[in-house]
């Protein structure tokens, strides 16, 4: 394995809710001539592509391939991945694999969501299809009024067991919920390429949203977003040659486990809030890149937050603090961008959700931090090593990168 | 609407048969007709799942012993629900507990009746309230109140 660094990262102009001035592939091609811009790379400098989107949501199949000519990958390798929420960390370890395996000097991460073109319950109901199936004919009622198995809600339903679960388990209140939500709305005003800003943002405003499935308030959940962002990784001999700032790649993990609520025919036999490949993939990750202590060594975290609870929830998983220990950071001001332990200064994903990005915004976040190219959401404190996280699937996927200033000893 | 067409027609979804095998759902369903839960237990490890799938997800080996499970058990986690599936507000708030029945090791979701919102909590003890006619449906189960 060889080192690989991030040398160039590419956003649209906005991310919004209707990007209705271009079609998916126009708005992809933006992402990817910024990536090049940016990077002063050419076309032809790119070796290989890998590609991500969420299957589904678009009612668009082969998106890779409509995209091709857009991403100017004619005649070049493409991969795409669908893993859910993750897809966008799972496009970069893709093309992480390519550069550190020596497969391609140059990858191009591609990632995009166009969320006003399509139907995102419809999509998320694909997930379970088959067991759906099979359980309808047992009986079960999908309106969620009786029964064994009853279910109502979309995701927010899902979700909100395991934010219920994880306020049982921490300590946590529902206050600490509207605590980091607001935190992240003001973070994302600073940031250009988020969603739902609001500089104003208080925990009290965010406890005036209604109640969807509690403890789960219309202000705790993520926006639907339009928007791609690139990522262009490059091996460290190209990368001395092309960038004057590089985030190096000190580890990379991912993992699965049982699919915890949405398991319906062979039963749940996991808390939603356990999250237990949040914590082997950090392990292994922390392990690959020389860390024994992240709550020591990682200076900045990008966490994957759908819904608000999960920043407070995932930090604990992580290691960035001990279980019952995030929501007593956030009372004392640590998780801001002054703060020890800073987070989400991009207003995280519960600001910004174009799906297929996420993911990837959580690494390219990272970089930007890292290169100290993140302009007036760039943190306070000096940032050597950065973790980005990644959630999704159903309930029980992560997936970890690290990300430092200088590159690994090999 | 303006953004949206709608095409008319149908969608043949499969019912994607499962290997179940009289096992597993099928067994569950034939007893709830006669008020009982019936799961399968590992003959290795001693996990009761239900409903039972026909390999042990610990184990990683066949199973098919059935093992019955109480319909009394405890709140693991839950929510309450105020809009429904399209986000139109309910008339009535929805309790929807995941409680792990007694002798069981798996967790079934469901909904709960004769309390209170803001009296449900994490670990609180509740029992099965049975259809007055069973016919073998998930439905038999029709909700969960407080003991
Ligand atoms: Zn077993």
């Amino acid at each position: 394995m060889r080192n690989v660094g991030i040398i160039g990262i590419g956003y649209t102009p906005v991310f919004v809710s209707k990007r209705k001035d271009v079609s998916i592939v126009e708005m992809i091609s933006e992402a990817v001539d910024a990536g090049l811009k940016n990077t002063g790379l050419a076309p032809e400098d790119i070796d290989a592509y890998v590609f991500g989107n969420m299957a589904t949501f678009e009612g668009v199949n082969m998106p890779h391939l409509w995209a091709t000519e857009h991403m100017h990958a004619r005649g070049k390798p493409i991969m795409r991945f669908a893993t859910g929420g993750t897809i966008g960390m799972a496009a970069f370890h893709g093309a992480y694999y390519h550069v550190a395996s020596g497969m391609a000097d140059i990858a191009m991460a591609v990632t995009y969501e166009k969320h006003s073109e399509g139907d995102a319950q419809v999509g998320l109901m694909g997930i379970i299809t088959p067991e759906l199936m099979a359980m309808l004919s047992a009986g079960i009622d999908v309106t969620g009024q009786s029964g064994m198995g009853a279910i109502g809600g979309g995701s927010a339903g899902g979700i909100s067991f395991q934010a219920s679960s994880y306020l049982h388990r921490s300590g946590a209140g529902i206050e600490h919920i509207d605590a980091i939500a607001a935190m992240e709305r003001r973070n994302a005003a600073k940031n250009p390429y988020a969603h739902l800003k609001d500089p104003e943002a208080t925990a009290e405003k965010i406890a005036q949203t209604p109640m969807v499935s509690w403890p789960i308030r219309f202000g705790h959940i993520c926006p639907t977003t339009d928007g791609a962002t690139v990522c262009i990784l490059a091996s460290e001999e190209k990368a001395a040659k092309i960038a004057d700032k590089v985030a190096w790649v000190l580890g990379v993990a991912n993992c699965a486990s049982d699919a915890t609520t949405a398991n319906l025919i062979d039963s749940q036999i996991t808390d939603p809030a356990e999250q237990l490949p949040a914590i082997m993939a950090s392990k292994k990750a922390c392990e690959r890149a020389g860390i024994e202590d992240p709550k020591k060594e990682i200076d900045y975290v990008e966490i994957y937050n759908g819904f608000a609870h999960q920043t407070l929830m995932y930090l604990e998983k992580v290691g960035m603090c001990e279980v019952g220990e995030a929501h007593k950071l956030l009372e004392a001001g640590e998780l801001e961008m002054n703060g020890r332990c800073p987070v989400n200064a991009s207003g995280g994903v519960v600001s910004t959700n174009s799906i297929g990005t996420s993911a990837l915004n959580r690494v390219t976040e990272c970089a930007l931090q890292i290169m100290g190219q993140a302009g007036e959401h760039q943190v306070e404190k000096e940032v050597h090593k950065a973790m980005a996280h990644g959630w999704g699937g159903l309930m029980q996927y992560c997936t970890i990168t690290i990300l430092g200033d200088k590159p690994k000893k090999l | 609407m303006e953004e949206t067409k709608v095409v008319t027609g149908a969608w043949e979804l499969s019912t994607f048969k499962f290997n179940i095998e009289g096992r597993g759902l099928q067994l569950m369903l034939k007893h709830m007709k006669d008020r009982k839960l019936m799961g399968i237990k590992c003959h290795q490890c001693g996990t009761v799942y239900l409903p039972g799938p026909f390999y042990c997800r610990k184990c990683h080996i066949r199973i098919d012993e059935p093992a019955e499970v109480s319909d009394h058990g405890q709140v693991m986690t839950f929510t309450i629900g105020y809009a429904d599936v399209r986000g139109n507000p309910l008339d009535e708030p929805r309790i929807a507990p995941i409680v792990k029945l007694d002798g069981c090791d798996s967790w079934i979701m469901g909904v709960m009746q004769g309390c209170a919102p803001e009296d449900v909590h994490v670990g609180m003890r509740v029992k099965v309230h049975w259809a007055e006619e069973t016919t073998g449906s998930l439905q038999d189960m029709q909700y969960f109140v407080p003991e």
